[in-house]
């Protein structure tokens, strides 16, 4: 099986614009969503459902697909409009995100949306699902690849350490785990709340082949992706540099957009920027 | 007399011998579920993840998003207590192909006290959605509700005891989930009850008879699904109940057959026999806290006289 797109990292960063566009106007039509958290995100996903993932649009459930998990729950807005980019559901339905249809809820449903490996949403759970699908792949000899989307604060949860360790001791090269570390959280830095540096070190100690890199950026992310697929015998975690909000500049960077929406002026600013 | 544990584990080594799918997570609860003879047969199928039950409960939800049929097994008090969200959000929410082995509930433990006693079960489990809820009284009931587990589709957990028992059920009896099993028939009043508790409640009734008086013996293997019929058939014509459950009195059976008994405005007395709302078990020997809390036979023939009385 392969990527149904296989785009280069250029194209890749155009699918991420456009995704950020859609993100803006769905967040807006819904009047409420994550909009720093998708569009921290956004490269990532883009990098992974345009060029990483093996995955057979016409069969979502096809058993020998990579499997992937967000992990960071509240990100679904990013990642509807990445699934609907990629066509595992209409465009149209995007204008029911948090509606009354609650067909597009405000965490991901594997029920509901096709493509959705796992519900999340409570934070520290993606991680050791990952690390169960990546093993049952090896006690099944399946030859799928497990990639499960952290959020940096999602970190400070308890259940992600063990997960950690019990990755390392299962070795599983089969799973790539990713930190999209904006270094915001809901209340304020990650540092401040509760400071997860050395975070590579912190990997490393547990076993994990580290891999740093901007997460921003297609074309390392999709480096860094390439050095994870390589490595034998431990478990890979890319920590993805991004920007909270990257691509608009009055959202980019700040806490207060943890879930704040654009509204007015700010909507055509915005996508003006995204252009 | 065979232990309800091994049962349930040559049950997973008879269905593994067919379906390679199965898998026993266990969290360092080796000896706990008594899983070595699976083990000696299947050592890869056995997966620890050490003391870590949070995390065993994501590993087995996302094994079975891989194709596989994951069984986890490891003392019940660590199980929907320390994984509370793990089984309502991984398992149950996400409707993952889990089942959930819940080892020695209720005070089993005994001395070892609350940390280790699970009485908050049923009623954390009957409120999350989506999950199917098992408590076998005996071997021949271990086995079909194991072997049930793994055939069904979806979230399972079986309230397992560690009990020495002989069986209840002849070889001929068939659990049906939903189904309210009638044990022993009577006229002046139900005992409902579960898990090992049945054979308690099956001495205090032949010790009744004598004394003229006809207990009729409901056990409740399915907890979910539970289909009321039974129950609302034996208090319409007894009139009178009484719940004896390992568990708190709130949330556990004896709240179910008070529901049971206002939704359907039955004219019924009820005792609810448990651990009292609002408190935690006592840190003494489990025969101790049976004969504390009313659930030895000699406890449940004076509740039953106390019911009966109060109703002249």
């Amino acid at each position: 099986m392969k990527n149904p797109f296989a785009l280069s990292a250029e194209e890749t960063g155009e699918k991420a614009k456009k995704i950020r566009r859609n993100i803006i106007e769905m967040n807006s039509n819904a009047g409420a969503g994550h909009t720093g958290a998708d569009l921290s995100e956004t490269d990532i996903l883009a990098s992974l459902y345009f060029n990483l993932l093996r995955y057979n649009i016409n069969n979502p459930q096809d058993p020998g697909r990579d499997r992937f998990i967000l992990s960071k729950g509240h990100g679904v807005g990013g990642y509807y409009c990445t699934l609907a980019e990629a066509g595992f559901i209409q465009k149209s339905l995007l204008s029911e995100y948090l509606g009354s249809s609650a067909k597009l809820p405000g965490h991901p449903v594997r029920q509901k949306t096709p493509g959705i490996e796992f519900n999340t949403g409570a934070l520290g759970h993606g991680f050791p699902a990952a690390v169960g699908m990546a093993l049952a792949a090896k006690k099944t000899d399946a030859s799928y690849r497990t990639w499960v989307l952290l959020g940096d604060g999602e970190l400070e949860e308890g259940s992600n350490w063990e997960a950690a360790m019990s990755a390392a001791h299962f070795r599983l090269d089969n799973l790539t785990v990713i930190i999209d570390r904006n270094t915001l959280q809901l209340a304020d830095r990650t540092e401040t709340i509760m400071a997860l540096e050395p975070l590579p070190d912190k990997f490393r100690s547990f076993g994990f082949h580290v891999i740093e890199t901007n997460g921003n950026s297609p074309e390392l992310f999709l480096k860094a992706a390439a050095g994870a697929m390589k490595t034998v015998g431990r478990p890979s975690v890319i920590i993805a540099k991004t920007i909270k909000g990257k691509g608009v500049s009055f959202i980019e960077d700040q806490a207060a957009w943890h879930h704040k929406i654009p509204v007015g002026d700010e909507i055509t600013s915005a996508i003006r920027e995204l252009e | 007399m065979e232990e309800l544990r091994d049962c349930f584990v040559e049950e997973l080594s008879r269905i593994k011998e067919n379906d390679d799918r199965l898998y026993v997570l266990v969290s360092d609860s080796t000896s706990t579920c008594r899983i070595k003879p699976f083990m000696e047969k299947y050592p890869d199928s056995v997966i620890n993840t050490g003391i870590a039950e949070q995390n065993m409960i994501g590993i087995a939800a996302g094994m079975s998003l891989g194709g596989t049929i994951p069984f986890t097994a490891n003392a019940a008090p660590f199980l929907l207590g320390r994984s509370n969200e793990q089984v309502k959000t991984d398992v149950c929410y996400s409707n993952t192909n889990v089942k959930l082995a819940g080892l020695n509930p209720g005070f089993a433990y005994g001395s070892l006290g609350p940390t280790h006693h699970c009485i908050d079960d049923i009623s954390t489990a009957l409120a999350f959605g989506n999950i199917q809820i098992f408590a076998p009284c005996d071997p021949e009931e271990t086995r079909q509700i194991t072997r049930y587990a793994a055939s069904y589709e979806g979230p399972v957990y079986i309230r397992l005891d560690s009990f020495k028992a002989d069986n209840i059920h002849k070889a001929s009896y068939r659990f049906t989930p939903g189904e309210a099993v009638v044990i022993r028939e009577g006229r002046d009043i139900s005992l409902i009850t579960l898990g090992t508790i049945v054979h308690e409640a099956i001495r205090a009734a032949v010790a009744l008879e004598e004394e003229g008086v006809c207990a009729e013996i409901i056990s409740l293997p399915s907890i979910r699904p539970l289909n009321p019929e039974g129950i609302i058939k034996s208090l319409q014509k007894t009139g009178a109940a009484l719940t004896l459950e390992e568990h708190s009195t709130h949330g556990g059976i004896g709240a179910l057959t008070s529901e049971i008994i206002l939704d359907n405005r039955l004219d019924c007395s009820l005792k609810r026999g448990g651990v009292p709302a609002g408190y935690f078990a006592e840190a003494a020997p489990r025969e101790v806290l049976k004969k504390m809390y009313g659930l030895d036979s000699d406890g449940i023939i004076s509740s039953v006289k106390e019911i009966l009385s109060k109703m002249k």
